[in-house]
């Protein structure tokens, strides 16, 4: 976005619509993002926000019968773009793992059941025409840098290893053609809290080693807050703010992060603990053509309801899509802030639908 | 090792068990197949003593009316051990004989419907699976359930009447033709894929519609399986994909359905080998059945209930060797 900088990774008004029998879901509503080169981009939101979509839109790897426009675009140097959607077919199965790999939801069953955790290193060697015997040599490493005992890894099923094994050895998996970019959706999603802290610490650790680029999906604001240089978050199939980890973190702009924030009282909360935001977020099939958070947001207004906000620039890092960017703290004031003393006797659940309504009309 | 001496001591438990069962019942029953042998002697001669009738049903069952039942029993069961089914009464040759000279046939035409049956269900469910929901796969999804439906001697009835006594297309009974000669010929085996065929259309037109839908169902369940997207963004070719991602996982479960046929089969093959007198083990039964042949009847009973034990034994033991996931042992169970 903010020009000059070393940018791997460009989105542009990317969008996936499904075709259903209720009509057009559009379930990402023209996202706009840059990625740049060796940092560590956190993207949270809730269940259903299209944080997925986003992910897999990034490998041009959206499943049908989804579709995706728009355009990506991939700066291997920063004067070589690749438009990710106009590859061949052969051109993107190897920019795929070779340049951007991706470590999926629902990472406990992403090995082949019937072949050993070795077996699919090798296919992946020989689908790139990567040598096999320094291939297997860089598996070896990975799986060391992951604290896994290679050999032992490699020779087992993955019924034979733990959730939390299996989650590292898919992490070296997806290392193995040392690609630019590691897109992982929720890949602390079925760990227990130990297991995901330490899994965040050998991201950090393989991030510095390998000069990585990583995307990190998450619903956990706290683990992504550790973690990321920064945050977008995503509201109902777009970005609603985006900044630094502190911007977000220590100054939200957007009404949707600070319900976010606020129901979490530290930042050492498990997500499990967190307390729900009141209301429900719009069906991707009919998305309000104003503000899609109007609905649950004290501060809305009929400008809100009727116009979609466009992205307001509060620096050159953290833009939110609000129009009341300035008043938003004072409106959601958070625990662990210091002008949440005007209202402290607001019970956690409130944290925004019912007054919002009213304040609306 | 433990484990395979403990399948291996189950599965003959359960023939055993069910051979000694099956002794029991034709001896003791009341009503059982002596009581109505000895009645239609004495219907047959009503004038007979029933000294003398007796006589005649132990001769006729092949009992030694000096043992008592136990003596009988353990008689009967060690002479099986030593390989010996006793003679037949109504062919007058040894049970050995004839079911060894039989078995090949039985096992023939088995070999050929599970091939059958096997090969057009994964390679038409595979298909169905991937064109899922198009004209084809709701069509073959109909005819795999209509076929399915059909009990097979139905089928074998219709096609010995239609094909061969109408039509004259195929024999309307044997193994082979007297004019071919017995040997490894290419004329010999074409003359007993001849004979063979009905039957075989008979299983494998019936059967094949399960193993179709059940691979597609597994298929389908494949494709959706997030280990099948990940291999795909990998990059791997399709071959591989369709091979060891899709298919091994698909037809793996369809593993021990394959075992569990050759025993339903085997039951099968009893009445089709009847109906196109067919002359197997399951043919050799029924006559047995049909004269009050014990010894063969007992014989042909032994020879199925090994069959149908060493298949699930089999299947037992070579699932861990495919699945990766079975291969503890210790804790699973098959029958
Ligand atoms: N095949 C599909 N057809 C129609 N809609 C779909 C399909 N797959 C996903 N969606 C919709 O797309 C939206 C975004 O889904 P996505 O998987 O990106 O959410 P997410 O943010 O990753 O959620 P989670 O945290 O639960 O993983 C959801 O509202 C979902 O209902
Ligand atoms: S203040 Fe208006 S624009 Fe901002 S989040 Fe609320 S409804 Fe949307
Ligand atoms: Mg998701």
């Amino acid at each position: 976005m903010s020009p000059g900088k070393d940018v791997v990774l460009d989105v542009e008004g990317a969008r996936v619509q499904f075709e259903m029998d209720r009509g057009v879901a559009r379930v990402l509503d023209d996202v706009d993002l840059s990625v740049s080169r060796e940092e560590i981009f956190g993207i949270v939101g809730e269940s259903g926000s299209g944080k997925s979509m986003l992910a897999a839109s990034m490998l041009d790897a959206v499943e049908d019968p989804g579709v995706l426009s728009g355009s990506i675009t991939y700066y291997p140097s920063p004067d070589e773009p690749v438009d990710i959607l106009e590859l061949s077919a052969e051109e993107l199965r190897q920019l795929r793992w070779e340049e951007i790999a991706m470590v999926f939801q629902g990472a406990l069953d992403s090995f082949n059941p019937t072949l050993r955790i070795g077996q699919h290193f090798q296919e992946t060697l020989s689908a790139h025409n990567v040598d096999r015997q320094s291939g297997m040599e860089r598996a070896r490493e990975l799986l060391s840098d992951l604290y896994l005992e290679p050999e032992q890894v490699l020779a087992s099923h993955p019924h034979e290893l733990s959730g939390g094994m299996r989650q590292r050895a898919l992490i070296a998996l997806a290392l193995l053609l040392e690609p630019e970019v590691l897109v992982m959706d929720e890949p602390t999603g079925a760990l227990d809290l130990l297991m995901q802290r330490s899994i965040l610490s050998l991201i950090k650790k393989l991030q510095r080693k390998y000069n990585l680029t990583i995307v990190f999906i998450s619903h956990d604001l706290p683990l992504v807050a550790n973690l990321a240089d920064r945050i977008g978050v995503m509201y109902a199939f777009d970005l609603v703010e985006v900044g630094t980890a502190e911007d977000v973190v220590e100054g939200a702009r957007h009404p949707y992060t600070r319900a976010l924030l606020k129901a979490v009282p530290n930042l050492e909360t498990p997500y499990a603990e967190m307390q729900p935001i009141a209301g429900r977020a719009p069906d991707p099939v009919s998305v309000p053509k104003g503000c899609s958070y109007a609905e649950r947001c004290p501060l809305a207004d009929d400008q809100c309801l009727d116009v979609h906000p466009p992205y307001d620039d509060l620096t050159d890092e953290h833009r939110v899509a609000c129009y009341y960017p300035e008043e938003a703290p004072a409106a959601i004031p958070l625990p662990f802030e210091d002008q949440s003393v005007e209202r402290p006797d607001d019970p956690p659940e409130a944290a925004g639908a019912a007054p919002g309504k009213e304040g609306s009309r | 090792m433990h484990w395979l001496i403990n399948r291996l001591g189950r599965a003959i438990l359960t023939i055993v068990g069910t051979v000694s069962l099956s002794f029991v019942m034709i001896r003791l029953i009341p009503g059982g197949p002596l009581d109505y042998l000895r009645g239609q002697i004495r219907n047959q001669n009503p004038g007979m003593s029933s000294d003398a009738i007796d006589a005649l049903v132990e001769a006729q069952a092949a009992i030694n009316p000096d043992q008592s039942i136990v003596e009988q029993y353990v008689s009967y069961m060690s002479s099986v051990f030593q390989g010996d089914l006793g003679t037949s009464t109504w062919y007058g040759d040894p049970v050995n004989q004839i079911l060894i000279e039989a078995l090949p046939w039985t096992l023939f035409v088995m070999a050929l419907s599970l091939l059958f049956t096997f090969a057009i269900g994964i390679g038409l469910g595979a298909v169905m699976a991937y064109k899922e929901g198009s004209r084809f796969d709701y069509t073959f999804s109909s005819v795999s359930i209509f076929f399915n439906s059909i009990p097979y001697y139905v089928l074998g009835v219709l096609f010995l009447f239609v094909l061969s006594y109408q039509m004259d297309l195929f024999p309307t009974g044997g193994r082979s033709s007297d004019a071919v000669p017995v040997g490894f010929s290419v004329a010999f085996l074409l003359d007993a894929l001849y004979h063979a065929a009905l039957p075989v259309l008979s299983f494998v037109l019936t059967r094949f519609g399960f193993q179709a839908l059940a691979m597609r169902g597994n298929s389908i369940n494949v494709l959706g399986e997030n280990y099948l997207r990940a291999a795909k963004i990998r990059g791997l070719p399709g071959r591989r994909i369709a091979f060891q991602y899709v298919g091994r996982n698909a037809v793996l479960p369809l593993y021990t359905t394959l075992m569990i046929s050759i025993g339903t089969m085997f039951g099968g093959a009893v009445i089709l080998e009847e109906i196109f007198a067919y002359p197997g083990i399951g043919y050799y039964m029924f006559q047995a059945i049909d004269a009050r042949d014990y010894p063969l009847m007992m014989g042909a009973f032994i020879i199925i209930t090994t069959a149908i034990v060493a298949a699930i034994l089999f299947a037992d033991l070579t699932y861990g060797l495919i699945d990766p996931r079975a291969s503890g042992g210790e804790t699973r169970e098959t029958y």
